[in-house]
């Protein structure tokens, strides 16, 4: 921890931190023009209603979930 | 004729050619079978014809391991055995619980269901059965199978009058073999415990050891071990590979109309999964018991089906006003994957009134049968969301891995293995036959021949075995 200290100033470590939570905006950029989006990165797909999903113990069709 | 003594069995001077340990379904079929043969059988049973605590106490002993039944309260030592408290549920095990199976280990037995099936027509009058009715199939996972309640016999009531008015069976009450006594061929005798006393030596050209899917392996132990072997020359798996059908509460069940399947009298539905269920996700056989559940128990279950689903909780509360009858507890029954460390030893420190080693049980369930429960439970929801029929809530302590309930069904009473029928001596105890291997002249009858449990309850394959082994007996001694 000491030698990285030395480096880079206590100023330049908040500032990072700040920027933390922004980095997730940059990450999703390629999917917002699908005429860029790389083909073997899976999207978000539209949830399939009949897909059976298991919550609190009760074995449900995704159409059944509020 | 029916004595209530080994004096007054001696005084009779019964020349017995087999001699038969045991009056519960195995021992009193075998020796109907071969008296209607013309054979002369003596039945030994260690208890009288009523319950009592003396005789009970003899099967006092120790479960290590899960937690299980005291094991003086799971069986019955009067004539009759355990039939005596039975509940009468009845099924053959199916075609593919004799088959092996590629996922679990020292499965299949060396018999296939076919073997059996001759002899089921007996079964049937002697438990007073209708026909079976085939398995139907609801999706490509589940069956609908049926298990029949039968009018529960019990062996020493209905068959008293018969043994007693027979001249070629004499039933010996109050009387049983501490031990058996052998040369590494054949049993050269067996030491008598009469009325509380020793009763000295006895001897037949052949021995059946019918005492149940416990004593069984209690009986060979105790013998091999004073006759240094001489009694199960290859006794690797003597004691081993004990079974049992472990029965949890595994959750509830909410039905569009509980009339869309076939109940029986008491309004209860049974269901297993297909052959190809069980490959595809390499599981054990189980059954599914649905109950009705009681009124209050539906109301708290939508309740809780509406913190998730609140359409369904709604539609569900809306057939509540119009039938009451729409939901179930779903109780689950499995096979267990047959384990060589699931076995019956001696005690090294406690004896029974004759000086013979009480039990100690070493059982415990594996992750492939917690697997089995899960997986059945999930395959029957997913089943009724196919069909339309409903929707299934898996219980919390399966759904999230946690230990078994000790407050449960635990188990059915079901004693199965111990001396299992096979053709490898490392692991099995009898042969096809239900002969001990390398013995000529002792046999085995009962659950404990059983290689693996499948879901269903055993007595009708208990009684059909000793069917099938009592018409080869009759073969075999009538030489």
């Amino acid at each position: 921890m000491s030698f990285f200290i030395k480096r880079i100033s206590r100023r330049t470590i908040v500032q990072a931190l700040i920027a933390l939570p922004a980095l997730s905006l940059f990450r999703t950029l390629p999917n917002a023009d699908p005429a860029h989006a790389d083909p073997h990165r899976a999207g978000p797909t539209p949830a399939n209603p009949n897909e059976i999903v298991e919550v609190n113990g009760w074995i449900l069709k995704r159409s059944d979930l509020a | 004729m029916i004595f209530d003594s080994c004096d007054a069995f001696r005084a009779a001077n019964f020349a017995a050619k087999v001699c038969i340990l045991g009056s519960g379904p195995a021992g009193t079929t075998i020796a109907r079978k071969l008296g209607a043969a013309g054979i002369p059988v003596v039945v030994l049973e260690a208890g009288s014809r009523e319950f009592s605590d003396e005789s009970q106490d003899f099967y006092r002993g120790t479960t290590v391991g899960d937690f299980y039944f005291d094991l003086d309260v799971t069986r019955l030592r009067f004539m009759g055995g355990s039939s005596n408290h039975w509940a009468g549920w009845c099924r053959v095990l199916d075609k593919q619980d004799f088959e092996p199976k590629a996922w679990a280990p020292d499965t299949g037995w060396p018999i296939r269901r076919a073997d059996i099936e001759p002899f089921l027509p007996e079964v049937h009058d002697i438990l007073e059965l209708p026909g079976f009715r085939p398995d139907v199939p609801v999706s490509d996972d589940i069956r609908w199978v049926q298990l029949i309640k039968s009018p529960a016999v019990r062996f020493g009531e209905k068959f008293a009058d018969e043994l007693d008015k027979s001249r070629n069976v004499a039933v010996v009450l109050n009387t049983y073999a501490t031990e058996l006594a052998g040369d590494g061929k054949r049993v050269t005798g067996a030491r008598l415990w009469s009325n509380g006393q020793d009763a000295g030596a006895f001897n037949a050209d052949y021995f059946i050891v019918c005492t149940g899917g416990l004593e069984n392996s209690r009986l060979l132990l105790w013998s091999n071990q004073r006759s240094n072997g001489g009694v199960v020359p290859n006794a690797a798996a003597l004691g081993r590979y004990w079974m049992e059908h472990p029965t949890f509460e595994g959750g509830n069940a909410i039905l569009a109309d509980y009339g869309e399947f076939e109940v029986d009298a008491v309004n209860e539905a049974f269901f297993s999964p297909t052959p190809a269920a069980m490959e595809r996700l390499q599981i054990m056989n189980f059954g599914i018991r649905l109950i009705e559940t009681p009124y209050p128990g539906v109301k708290s279950l939508i309740a809780d089906l509406a913190c998730t689903a609140p359409d369904m909780a709604e539609w569900m509360s809306a057939k509540l006003s119009q039938n009451l009858r729409c939901a179930a507890q779903l109780y689950v029954a499995w096979e267990q994957a047959p384990l060589a460390s699931n076995r019956i030893e001696l005690s090294t420190t406690d004896v029974d009134h004759a000086g013979v080693p009480r039990i100690e049980l070493h059982w415990k369930k594996s992750k492939l049968e917690h697997r089995t429960l899960l997986e059945g439970l999930r395959l029957f929801g997913k089943t009724l969301i196919e069909k339309n029929l409903g929707r299934v809530r898996i219980a919390d302590w399966i759904a999230n891995g946690g230990d078994y309930p000790t407050n449960d069904e635990t188990a059915g009473h079901h004693h199965m293995g111990g001396t299992r029928m096979g053709t490898d001596v490392t692991k099995s105890v009898v042969d096809a036959n239900c002969k001990v291997h390398g013995m000529d002249n002792l046999y085995v009858g009962g659950s404990s021949v059983f290689c693996t449990s499948g879901e269903c309850n055993p007595t009708t394959t208990i009684t059909a075995l000793a069917c099938r082994l009592g018409d080869h007996l009759a073969k075999v001694v009538a030489v």
